[in-house]
């Protein structure tokens, strides 16, 4: 028998324990979460003791920074519109439309989900810029070609296109296998053509995916960093570049700050569209017995080569920059400053050179280091809210809930100058430490940008946990701490590996938010690449770049097979 | 043994169950029965401990547990989903109570071999994963978990509803089995009255968050005290003063036809007219046959009357065909 004393002393200890998680999580809300957008805000809003509206009469006064704003609502609805027309395609050719080998073409659309973000831009920049490999044999064609043809708007809208199909390939997929056989059977004995078909029967069903895709790949135009960087020139600069710039002047600080408020803006605007579009929901299927989709042949045989012929030039498309890259990685110097590939040129060099020298692994080395602690941080950060949440359901619980939700209306460029400005100087709530140009800077920065995603997945597997299973653990006598160590965490413990290894994969390429936050000695891969990009006349920088590339790759797609080629399989069983 | 006197339970503003008595006998099924939301999972979860009552107390073996502890009741709970973990063996699931109660390893190994041989869970089964079982499987390592701990009661909430219709009748008579074998206290929610009928040694029936009666099978199905027992336990035809008076039935008979007057399907007899049975005849609307039985509408001007007949192999009546209905004004039912 317990003693009352005993018994108060236990009582006490929990609720300790629960107010000290509370006020860390408070704090980190505080601190990490409101402060420092509030400060980007007030920053823009209120200078040297009085407010003022000096940063928006500069910001559109200055023909670069509206230019930046305009291109970047041009870049934004054409995107949305080339990867609407280019990823339905690919998904009718791999998942609807009975095309042969079918099966490769889905791998090679698929590689822009494994190679992406600034090493895919100097993938593209390497087969199509001034001295790119197609670049040349169009030189040696047409002698008065002009080379420096891949820069712009179009260059940009070109590599975006071809970088952001993936969302397609996991959404509208996923879509189209829940459309009903039977449905598609039905409309064919009521007479309808396949056209009909597609636009009438099988089309709709994917219009709430379709628009939540376009949607975001409409923000994705708009916080476009990378290919506008790499590929943009002079003459298409878009926002995230122009901050980027900005915030590089101490001057100009607030100009970046109000963009980055804009965008942010914007944001909210289009999260605010698409949880509308959410909210739809999905047509469910009302058959009983649901059967599944058989691929449909195209009965017009000139229809038929056509698709064939668009299908593999798109593969072509895709998986030319991949096999160069990949190709060009085990070549010399020479054969890269020249774009001919000769088995002659075949060398180890640039592997043996980023696996030895200080210089190639080290932004490899703190590229794992950092993605690896942010994973971990946002993972055990995220369960612990998530825990709180579906433990103690309560206006405090509530309030946690919806603040974490903060990030996801936010742009990771509106974040990282959140921080940097916030943490330049010391503040009480960072305990008077000033974090900028720090590594725990960007830790904070990897773990808020990761934490909209890590919510939302892991939120959904706490709440598919059943109750009765604590219920159960609790009348056989297990306490609160062993029933969510040894019942409840082993359970959602695949979910939580899956998120940390994407967290981790994504972390490891960032450069968005690395860009605006890098301490120069700790160069994370995504920002070393880039400088290695923008030197392009040094054929061992770019050969560098390709390895770290293929490395990439690499990690991405055993990272990719665990989480979801083994899901696929178990699934399948 | 178990002895629930005076309990409330609200949830907000509603009340879940209003002033509940009930005690339950040593070794006794007992089974609370009701509809969805009636308060019958409320009460089975305020003796576990999963609520605490607003006002009553409840004792076992006359000690007060109403504010005590789950994990100190010592009373087994089996789920309606079984609620096994998933990521654990058959063995680490039965094996899960006593190594909280940090019981040595060997003894854990001898009680746990112990109860899965009593619930016939086979040595090779005891390594599985508990999805690699199947349903019958599941339960009974629901059952063993429940037990091993060697609770003085076991309730089971609903443990057939999520079962088909051929392997609940299967396991139902397993579990009646299973509770002679341990001779455990045992409370039994459920909504399904063929259930409870079947299983219990007594029924509670609830309504609202009250208790309707308490009683035997029997009792319960053949003297319901209330409109709402006659009616949830059973088949019954609604009797309509027309057709009481065209049957003659009146004070004499000890029969009220101002009252609502309900009378079983089977206690109605087609062309089988005994001496002092009320009569008249009918018409047949329609029939369903279930092989063991027949299942007649009859319609005596307007009033349709439902009779169950055994199958005894004679020619069915034909639809259409004119019968004599009869029963004993004993079996009425009247509120």
């Amino acid at each position: 028998m317990t003693s009352p004393e005993k018994k108060t002393f236990r009582i006490n200890k929990t609720k300790i324990l629960t107010a000290l998680i509370y006020a860390g999580l408070l704090w980190f809300i505080f601190a990490v979460l409101i402060m420092p957008n509030l400060n980007t805000v007030v920053s823009v809003v209120y200078q040297d003791g009085a407010f003022t509206t000096s940063p928006f009469v500069r910001l559109f006064g200055s023909a670069r920074a509206t230019q930046a704003l305009r291109n970047s609502f041009i870049l934004a609805p054409a995107l949305s519109v080339t990867v609407g027309i280019v990823g339905i395609f690919i998904v009718l050719a791999t998942e609807y439309f009975d095309i042969k080998g079918a099966k490769i073409l889905r791998l090679g659309y698929m590689t822009s989900l494994i190679y992406s973000g600034i090493i895919l831009v100097s993938g593209y920049r390497f087969m199509y810029g001034a001295n790119g490999f197609l670049t040349n044999i169009l030189a040696s064609i047409f002698p008065n070609f002009n080379t420096g043809w891949f820069q712009g708007f179009w260059a940009v809208l070109f590599v975006m296109t071809f970088a952001t199909t993936g969302n397609h390939l996991i959404f509208l997929r996923t879509s189209i296998r829940s459309v009903d056989f039977q449905t598609i059977e039905a409309a064919k004995n009521l007479g309808a053509s396949q056209f009909t078909i597609l636009r009438r029967v099988v089309l709709p069903v994917l219009t709430p995916s379709l628009l939540a895709v376009t949607v975001f790949t409409f923000y994705i135009g708009l916080n476009a960093t990378s290919a506008p960087l790499l590929v943009g020139g002079p003459d298409f600069q878009t926002i995230n570049p122009m901050i980027l710039t900005f915030s590089r002047t101490v001057g100009s600080r607030d100009l970046a700050a109000l963009m980055a408020l804009i965008l942010g803006l914007a944001s909210i605007v289009l999260i605010m569209i698409m949880a509308q579009l959410e909210k739809r929901g999905h047509y469910l299927s009302v058959s009983k017995v649901k059967t599944t989709m058989v691929k449909q042949k195209i009965s017009n045989p000139i229809a038929n080569i056509l698709v064939h012929i668009v299908a593999y030039g798109l593969f072509v498309v895709y998986m030319a920059p991949v096999v160069m890259v990949t190709l060009f990685s085990f070549t010399d110097a020479s054969a890269i400053a020249t774009r001919t590939f000769s088995i002659d040129s075949l060398t180890l060099e640039n592997y043996i050179n980023v696996f030895t020298r200080a210089s190639g692994y080290r932004p490899i080395v703190i590229s794992i280091m950092f993605s690896f602690i942010a994973a971990a941080v946002v993972g055990l950060l995220i369960i612990l809210v998530c825990r709180m949440i579906t433990k103690y359901k309560g206006k405090l619980s509530s309030f946690v809930e919806y603040a974490f939700m903060i990030p996801w209306l936010l742009p990771s460029v509106l974040i990282a100058i959140g921080l940097v400005m916030a943490f330049n100087q010391p503040r009480w709530y960072m305990f008077n430490t000033v974090l900028t140009g720090t590594m725990i800077i960007m830790i904070m920065a990897y773990v808020i940008i990761r934490i909209p995603f890590t919510l939302r997945i892991t939120r959904a597997a706490f709440f598919s946990l059943d109750d009765s299973l604590e219920d159960a653990a609790k009348n056989l006598g297990a306490k609160a701490m062993y029933t969510f160590f040894i019942v409840l965490l082993p359970i959602i413990m695949p979910t939580v590996l899956a998120v940390f290894a994407l967290n981790f994969n994504f972390l490891m390429t960032d450069f968005d938010t690395s860009v605006f936050l890098y301490h120069p000695l700790q160069l994370p891969l995504g920002v070393h690449v880039q400088i290695l990009t923008n030197q392009d006349a040094n054929a061992d920088n770019v050969a560098l770049t390709f390895v770290y590339a293929v490395i990439m790759m690499v990690v991405s797609s055993i990272v990719l097979y665990v989480v979801y080629g083994r899901g696929t399989r178990e699934t399948k069983q | 043994m178990i002895n629930l006197r005076n309990i409330t339970v609200n949830f907000g503003d509603f009340t879940a169950l209003h002033g509940i008595d009930l005690n339950v006998g040593a070794g006794e099924f007992f089974t609370l029965l009701g509809p969805s939301g009636c308060g019958k999972t409320t009460t089975l979860r305020t003796i576990t401990g999963f609520i605490k009552p607003d006002a009553g107390t409840v004792t076992v073996a006359d000690k007060d547990i109403t504010h005590m502890e789950i994990e100190k009741r010592n009373i087994g709970m089996v789920f309606q989903n079984y609620a096994l973990f998933p990521t654990m063996s058959v063995f680490q699931n039965i094996a899960f109570g006593l190594k909280v109660k940090k019981i040595p390893k060997e003894e854990i190994k001898q009680r746990v071999e112990e109860i899965a041989k009593k619930v016939e869970l086979e040595p090779h089964q005891m390594k599985r994963k508990v999805s690699q079982l199947s349903g019958g499987q599941q339960q009974r390592v629901a059952i063993a978990r429940a037990l091993v701990t060697s609770p003085s009661i076991i309730c089971l909430d609903e443990p057939l509803s999520n079962l088909d219709a051929k392997l609940r009748v299967q396991l139902r008579n397993e579990l009646k089995d299973l509770q002679r074998k341990f001779g455990i206290t045992t409370v039994y929610v459920t909504h399904d009255q063929e259930e409870a009928l079947t299983l219990s040694d007594r029924i509670a029936v609830f309504n609202h968050g009250k208790i309707e009666q308490i009683g035997a099978p029997d009792e319960v199905y053949n003297f319901s005290s209330t409109e709402f027992v006659c009616n949830f336990v059973g088949d019954i035809n609604k009797l309509s003063k027309g057709f009481l008076e065209r049957v003659g039935a009146n004070a004499s008979h000890g029969v009220d036809v101002d009252k609502s007057c309900y009378i079983r399907l089977e206690r109605v007899y087609v062309n089988n007219v005994a001496p002092r049975h009320l009569s008249t005849t009918a018409v047949v609307e329609n029939s369903e046959y279930y092989g063991l039985y027949i299942k007649y509408t009859l319609n005596s001007q307007g009033d349709l009357i439902r009779v169950i007949e055994k199958n005894s192999g004679t020619p069915m009546y034909a639809m259409g065909e004119e019968v004599t209905i009869s029963f004993s004004a004993e079996n009425i039912m009247q509120f």
